[in-house]
């Protein structure tokens, strides 16, 4: 039995996988600061804890994510464009493309049959239509951004808002909100605006099913029926969606630990 | 995988030192150069008329050249921030605003003193703003301005009538420099001049065709850009001619003692666009830490093509220039430039093409997010685009610009076209 951990420190948050017979056993999930290395090892710790397991028990630790260099006591560091190509792939096998909305970024990469990376394409320079963007212009409709996914039910005029910059955005929902809109044509609104912008970096690598939807956007039910309704058929999200990075970076570890013991 | 790279880059020794002197020497002469005993031209890189107007005894300036010297030595943010200040905008192209900042600021660099021009010669007209530059340099210092109206390329060869209407131009040119100057046109010196070119165009070719070699001896991107400054600044003078010579005997010592660009020779790259100077080191050890090499680029072949078989000749010398400046690599139509790119993937056993965009260029720039899916859909060629600025260092991310080229090389490693190749075998 191999206990391994990934550990994915992106630019919002800090994700910890432990993963061990092919399962995920733990996982841990907390804010960044501004000391990454201590973000990641509370993370692994807290992951640790959640499973009763001890730090010396795990063999390989592999870090991913911007914050991969932080993971100084790991073993192993990937980009997370690498680590949620693996982690989709072992969640659902037959992922072909994967769409990765996290804090401040987009990715879409296409991927084969084995999970390795065949292109991708990112947001450049911009974070409209990341996570970050939902957070700033949830705030400006006067909800946290964790309880915005399901307030789009029942649109029926979704507006227009506009994709190519956060804070021009946060000023058309003010506006709109000032304008008497109802906001859930707002919500519907900022979430076609977020796929729209997804779709123009998936239609990049080209698009073809099976897509995995990962990152914290992943977690807004609002987001992912307008992925679903533009892409014609659904999307797979897991319940680890927001995990996939660091399952992957886990599975990377795994598999060079394994290929130095053969 | 990624790994520590040694601090400085590998140079061939004498020749960078001889290319430094060269630079050096260069800018200390245009020091003293202006006026009428020594009169500068200002010059387009693309499509050039250099051995025209040095035959007529004129020292050549390249606006484009100092802007990039000045961008490598981290002094052009203040020319393009002077430049905006006078109205220019954010999109506008980064060589321009340096130049035009530079100029008001009194023409000082680190380098040395640029002089303003005696006659500015526009000889790429496939870049509008290219054109705005030379009009508004013309405005500034009222000298007089040649327009060399070049059509694109559209085919492999040259069309005839194309030549015909460059040659036209060529003469009215020769008419102007002869009423500017006082100089009857010499038609002897030309061809002495143009000798001179295709001596260092030979060389260069031969040193651009040694990336050929697994390893490859030369690194085709970052370090052929220090030796294209005497095929591009000092084309048709002696000093060019013979710097190939001493490019090329250090080359055949790199095979020799197996003594490559880097270490471990792990992917082979051809490279398509403008560097980004302001960050030019930062970019070349991304590279350099994944023990990539490039082993083709076309950037160096702005100057021009001369690897595609094109060379001055002296026994046909205003028809030779006018196929140079038909065929600039900047000239090209698209259709070309696809071609070119996968000619060398294909002729350099490449492993994969790297394509940097320019956002202040859409010239250049334009067409390079096509080129992109053409060689991953069409011709299943791993690609990688990044985009940032040759000038403006604002626009250089070096976290997302990592972030990218690490994701690339993770995954280019199980999909490499050729095996990598050990030390010591060609």
């Amino acid at each position: 039995m191999t206990l391994v951990a990934g550990v994915d420190i992106g630019s919002t948050t800090a994700k910890c996988v432990l993963l061990e017979e092919g399962k995920v056993i733990g996982k841990s999930l907390a804010p960044v600061g501004v000391e990454l290395v201590k973000d990641a090892e509370r993370a692994l710790a807290q992951a640790l804890t959640e499973t009763g397991r001890e730090r010396r028990e795990v063999r390989v630790v592999t870090g991913t994510g911007y914050g991969r260099f932080k993971v100084t006591f790991g073993q192993f560091t990937l980009t997370e464009i690498g680590c949620h190509a693996k982690g989709s792939h072992f969640l659902f096998p037959a992922t072909r493309v994967v769409l990765d909305i996290g804090g401040q970024d987009t990715k879409a990469i296409k991927v084969n049959d084995q999970g390795e990376v065949i292109d991708f394409a990112m947001n450049d320079k911009c974070a409209a239509g990341t996570g970050r963007f939902l957070d700033v212009c949830a705030g400006a409709l006067g909800f946290d951004v964790s309880e915005i996914g399901p307030l789009s039910q029942g649109a029926r005029h979704p507006v227009k808002v506009t994709n190519t910059c956060t804070v021009f955005a946060e000023s058309e929902v003010a506006s709109y909100v000032a304008r008497g809109k109802d906001p859930r044509d707002i919500l519907a609104g900022l979430y076609e605006s977020v796929v729209s912008r997804s779709l123009s970096l998936l239609q990049r690598v080209g698009i073809e099913p099976e897509v995995t939807f990962t990152g914290g956007v992943s977690r807004n039910e609002g987001v992912v029926r307008a992925l679903d309704r533009r892409l014609g058929y659904p999307s797979n999200v897991s319940s680890l969606s927001q995990y996939v990075g660091a399952i992957g970076a886990a599975l990377h570890g795994l598999a060079r630990a394994e290929a130095a013991t053969t | 995988m990624e790994s520590a790279v040694a601090a400085e880059p590998k140079f061939l020794a004498s020749a960078r030192e001889q290319q430094r002197r060269m630079v050096e020497e260069y800018y200390e002469g245009l020091a003293h150069a202006g006026g009428p005993k020594k009169p500068v031209a200002y010059m387009l890189v693309g499509g050039n008329l250099t051995e025209i107007v040095r035959s007529f005894g004129y020292e050549v300036v390249f606006p484009e050249i100092v802007a990039l010297n000045c961008a490598i030595k981290h002094v052009s943010l203040p020319n393009i921030l002077h430049a905006e200040s006078q109205g220019y905008g954010l999109d506008v192209c980064s060589y321009v605003k340096n130049d035009l900042g530079l100029q008001e600021l009194g023409g000082e660099t680190p380098f040395g003193r640029i002089p303003p021009p005696d006659l500015l010669v526009c000889s790429f007209s496939g870049c509008y703003v290219y054109v705005k530059w030379w009009e508004a340099l013309a405005e500034k210092y009222g000298c007089p301005l040649f327009m060399l109206d070049v059509p694109y390329m559209r085919d492999d060869r040259p069309q005839a009538e194309d030549l015909q209407y460059l040659v036209s131009q060529l003469n009215e040119f020769i008419a102007l420099l002869e009423k500017t100057t006082g100089r009857s046109f010499d038609l002897a010196e030309l061809r002495r001049v143009l000798a001179q070119s295709r001596r260092a165009e030979e060389g260069w070719v031969d040193y651009l065709d040694s990336g050929r070699r697994r390893p490859s001896p030369i690194e085709a991107y970052f370090e052929a850009v220090f030796y294209m400054f005497p095929i591009n600044v000092l084309r048709g003078t002696e000093a060019a001619a013979t710097f190939y010579a001493s490019v090329n005997a250090e080359v055949l010592e790199r095979i020799e003692t197996g003594r490559f660009p880097v270490p471990e020779e792990k992917f082979r790259l051809v490279v398509e666009g403008v560097p980004p100077y302001p960050s030019y080191r930062t970019f070349w050890d991304f590279f350099r830490k994944w023990g990539a090499v490039s082993v083709a680029a076309t950037y160096p072949k702005v100057g021009g093509l001369f690897d595609r078989g094109f060379l001055h000749d002296p026994a046909r010398p205003l028809e030779s220039i006018a196929e140079y400046s038909l065929g600039a690599y900047v000239n090209q139509a698209w259709p070309l430039r696809r071609k070119l790119i996968e000619e060398y993937v294909r002729d350099f056993s490449a492993d994969a093409v790297l394509i940097h965009g320019i956002k202040s260029c859409r010239s250049f720039t334009a067409g390079q997010g096509d080129l992109r899916d053409w060689l991953i859909h069409d011709l299943g060629i791993p690609t990688l685009y990044l985009e940032s600025d040759h000038e403006d260092p604002r626009y250089f991310a070096p976290a997302q610009v990592k972030n990218r080229m690490d994701a690339f090389f993770e995954s280019l490693a199980p999909r490499r076209r050729t095996p990598p190749v050990s030390m010591g075998t060609a």
